[in-house]
């Protein structure tokens, strides 16, 4: 995204906002990735991807510099928020049901 | 601009790459998450393309409802004692030439598709040229139900037959319950209370907005019928062995309101299919949505008919 005559000093927060959020993002895969368990998995997705997804929706709104479009992605945040709340509970649910163990930190590599 | 050409490049890549994975996996649910995956791949695609309408209606029903139904499916399959897990097989001898035939045949379909000169009068200039005429502010709503209306009515008929299809190799169906989630988790009660009245409201807006904004009565049936799964998923609604006339009369309401308006105007003498004005369209594209919803809540409940649970 090259500055051009129409971009905005405001435009560069919504821009950094963008980047911010993508590196939540970026850092929740790497939990996913990366974590021994479900739990702590579950734990970097929830966490870090709502945080993104709040980022970016927040970037997009500068960048729309429209109340109209900052509340309908509000609603998608929160509508976002709530789907991985109730999927994260779910599966986290299932796990400790079928007897998926958490790693203590000895066993970790 | 550059980085446009990179996200399409990305997007073309993990295309290929996700399309070949889903094709070659042996492991049957990672192959379900990547066709949604795919599905998803193809949304972004066709939006990048310009055509928010088909990157809606392939979010919704080509990821989401292809999607649930599959992992649906798979869960009756490993209940029936399948293997997750496929053997390792080695591909028929005719394999290899009919990859590389096809391979071949798509290139030069691709090099003359490079090489067309672009038609003055093609269908989509004369459609955008007639859009005022036709009352409405979206051309792909306008081709579906104004200038190709015999299509999207053939349309309904094949979701139609699609049911009946499925209703007549169903057997019997035992009513009772069929849930995964039991709805009185507190969450998912919230869920329930919260979502259920939003995707009403995303649906009556995406068909209301069809007319003129992306959106319609399949991206508003889709979602409707995300709707219908999550009641059938928490044990909301529960399968009853016969249809009733509602489930009937619901099943058919599409295709009987195309017919209906469309052979009324025969009978006063005007064109066959032509729509008397954007009330017929708002009407058709109801009753659509409705038949969407309940044909697709149906197949993914495996049901013949739904009634409340009470609880």
């Amino acid at each position: 995204m090259s500055p051009s005559a129409s971009t905005l000093p405001g435009d560069w927060i919504g821009i950094a906002l963008l980047l911010l959020g993508c590196a939540f993002y970026g850092a929740g895969t790497a939990g996913l990735l990366r974590f021994p368990d479900v739990y702590s998995r579950l734990h970097a997705l929830t966490k870090a991807d709502n945080q993104g997804l709040l980022l970016v929706c927040a970037g997009l709104a500068v960048l729309a510099r429209s109340w109209r479009v900052a509340a309908l992605l509000g609603v998608i945040w929160l509508l976002g928020l709530m789907a991985a709340a109730v999927s994260a509970h779910l599966i986290a649910r299932h796990a400790r049901h079928s007897g998926s163990r958490r790693t203590s930190s000895e066993e970790r590599p | 601009m550059t980085i446009g050409v990179l996200v399409d490049l990305m997007l073309a890549l993990a295309l290929v790459g996700l399309s070949l994975r889903v094709v070659t996996g042996r492991a049957l649910f990672r192959d379900i998450v990547l066709f949604i995956l795919f599905g998803l791949v193809i949304a972004l695609s066709w939006s990048r393309l310009g055509a928010p309408d088909l990157a809606l209606a392939e979010a919704a029903i080509g990821a989401g409802l292809t999607g649930a139904l599959m992992l649906m499916a798979y869960r009756r399959l490993v209940a029936g004692g399948a293997e997750d897990v496929a053997p390792r097989r080695r591909p028929p001898l005719l394999a290899v030439p009919v990859a590389v035939l096809t391979g071949a045949l798509v290139a030069l379909i691709g090099l003359a598709a490079l090489g067309v000169e672009r038609v003055p009068d093609a269908a989509g200039t004369i459609v955008l040229e007639e859009l005022g005429a036709s009352g409405l502010g979206n051309a792909v709503t306008a081709v579906l139900l104004v200038f190709r209306g015999l299509d999207t009515m053939l349309e309904m008929a094949v979701l139609l037959v699609a049911l009946l299809g499925a209703w007549a190799v169903l057997g019997e169906v035992h009513p009772g319950r069929l849930h995964q989630v039991d709805r009185r988790t507190p969450l998912v009660g919230a869920l329930l209370t919260t979502v259920a009245p939003v995707t009403l409201l995303i649906a009556v807006h995406l068909l209301l907005a069809g007319t003129d904004a992306p959106g319609g009565a399949f991206q508003a049936g889709a979602v409707l019928t995300g709707c219908g799964v999550l009641l059938v998923l928490t044990g909301t609604v529960r399968p009853r062995a016969a249809a009733g006339l509602a489930t009937k009369l619901l099943v058919i309401a599409g295709l009987a309101a195309f017919v209906m308006i469309g052979a009324s105007a025969v009978a006063l003498g005007r064109a066959p299919m032509s729509l008397p004005g954007t009330w017929a369209v708002y009407l058709i594209e109801t009753a659509m949505m409705l038949s969407i919803a309940v044909t697709m809540t149906l197949l993914f409940a495996r049901a013949r008919a739904l009634e409340p649970e009470r609880a």
